[in-house]
């Protein structure tokens, strides 16, 4: 699945363990955003990470689901370059 | 899932948090997610740590080591298969004169069949191929089914190859030049590119053996051998033709890879130079990454999930759960 992960956090510390907890997972578009294409499992065990490390109070995070279509229709203009996931070579 | 190869001498891959980074001289080459990838291939001197390497084997992803020549040295497994009794399965058989015959056909039928649909389908393309090749390969697949023992087989083998190879270099539209296949060492391009071709082949299907639970080295086509991955090779037969010459035919068709991307070695021994090894890298992976419809499944799957299930098949068989193993074919 594909999600578009937005996050508003308060304190530098919290973001930035939130920052490193998505690296793992997706890859940083812009600030605040990051988009991850991932199992369901990874989803759930990264969501779970996530909800720990946040305070509801004070912190806000948004994930939005796009199916395979929409996915196709997303346009994207400057910034990052997409990583090609279907192989690394170095 | 992706492979990561790395090709880069003198870098060093280290684990940050739940991700592989890759770096030279303290500049970071690459920053990738451990769940991205499901296999590392190394080339010559790169360093790993040992978190790294606990990681690496904790997800279950393998590490294989070649040098920086591209030559197979061996490879980092995870913890095998625990399914021990279909690997015993495989060790009667490999011992059992009949059924080893029978699989060492099966592979070979496989090979041959790619070869001689490889050759047809060129001459379909408008390609000019004399009548000899294709009755000597058909002559050997007719033969396969009266070969009594596993040499009888492999004399087929050869007999088929080595007519396929006669005119293997009439595919190839650019200025490359191919009498015929030279091995240990290589001494021309088209040579080096196909050696190549089958060492990331055979380290492909080691892999999928392996997750299958089968024991790599215990083949029946190939004699056991110290280190050797002998069944992988047994099952790499029928996707010589299908995966790694069609990858050689291609780079070269496309102009991907031209004369001046090698180099001649000490010895005769001809090799690719880091940057157009790298474009026959990508090339390989998308190959392996494209679908076909599989014939006897009925679903479209990638060559990489094919290599699977072959492997599966092979274990049902062995197994006792299907009485045939049936060579990949395509047409």
């Amino acid at each position: 699945m594909f999600v578009v992960i937005a996050y508003d956090i308060e304190d530098d510390k919290r973001r930035n363990k939130v920052f490193k907890t998505l690296k793992n997972f997706g890859q940083w578009m812009q600030f605040s955003v990051f988009e991850c294409n991932i199992t369901k499992e990874q989803f759930f065990r990264l969501s779970r990470s996530l909800e720990k490390l946040i305070e509801p109070e004070h912190d806000s995070i948004r994930y939005y689901f796009l199916c395979e279509t929409c996915v196709k229709k997303v346009i994207r203009v400057g910034g990052v370059r997409v990583r090609d996931e279907s192989m690394f070579i170095v | 899932m992706a492979t990561l190869y790395i090709t880069e001498q003198g870098a060093i891959v280290r684990r940050v948090d739940e991700r592989i980074i890759v770096e030279h001289e303290k500049e970071v080459l690459a920053d990738i997610p451990i769940i991205k990838v499901d296999q590392v291939v190394l080339f010559g001197r790169v360093g790993l740590t040992t978190p790294v390497i606990e990681t690496l084997l904790e997800q279950g992803i393998e590490v294989c080591f070649l040098n920086q020549w591209g030559r197979f040295l061996g490879r980092l497994q995870p913890v095998q298969g625990k399914n021990c009794l279909v690997r015993a399965d495989q060790f009667r058989a490999a011992f059992d004169a009949g059924q080893a015959t029978y699989l060492a056909r099966q592979f070979v039928l496989g090979k041959l069949k790619n070869m001689l649909n490889m050759l047809m389908r060129a001459r379909r393309e408008g390609v000019s191929l004399p009548e000899e090749p294709f009755l000597e390969i058909n002559q050997a697949i007719k033969a396969l089914p009266r070969a009594e023992n596993v040499d009888g087989v492999r004399g087929l083998e050869g007999a088929g190859s080595a007519a396929y190879f006669r005119v293997f270099g009439n595919l190839l539209k650019k200025e490359f030049q191919f009498y015929g296949r030279v091995r240990r060492p290589p001494t021309d391009p088209v040579n080096s590119l196909l050696s190549f071709a089958y060492t990331l082949l055979a380290k492909d299907i080691a892999s999928a053996v392996n997750t299958v639970g089968l024991d790599p080295y215990t083949g029946f086509l190939h004699k056991d051998r110290y280190g050797r991955v002998s069944l992988a090779l047994d099952i790499a037969e029928e996707f010589r033709p299908l995966v790694a010459d069609a990858v050689v035919l291609s780079v070269i068709n496309r102009g991907m890879v031209v004369q001046d991307d090698f180099e001649q070695e000490l010895g005769g021994a001809v090799k690719l130079k880091d940057d157009a090894r790298k474009r026959f890298l990508a090339a390989y992976e998308q190959k392996k990454q494209s679908e076909i419809r599989h014939p006897y499944f009925k679903y479209r799957a990638t060559y990489r999930r094919c290599m699977e299930l072959q492997a599966r098949l092979l274990a049902k068989y062995l197994q006792g759960e299907v009485d045939k193993y049936l060579p990949l074919v395509t047409k």
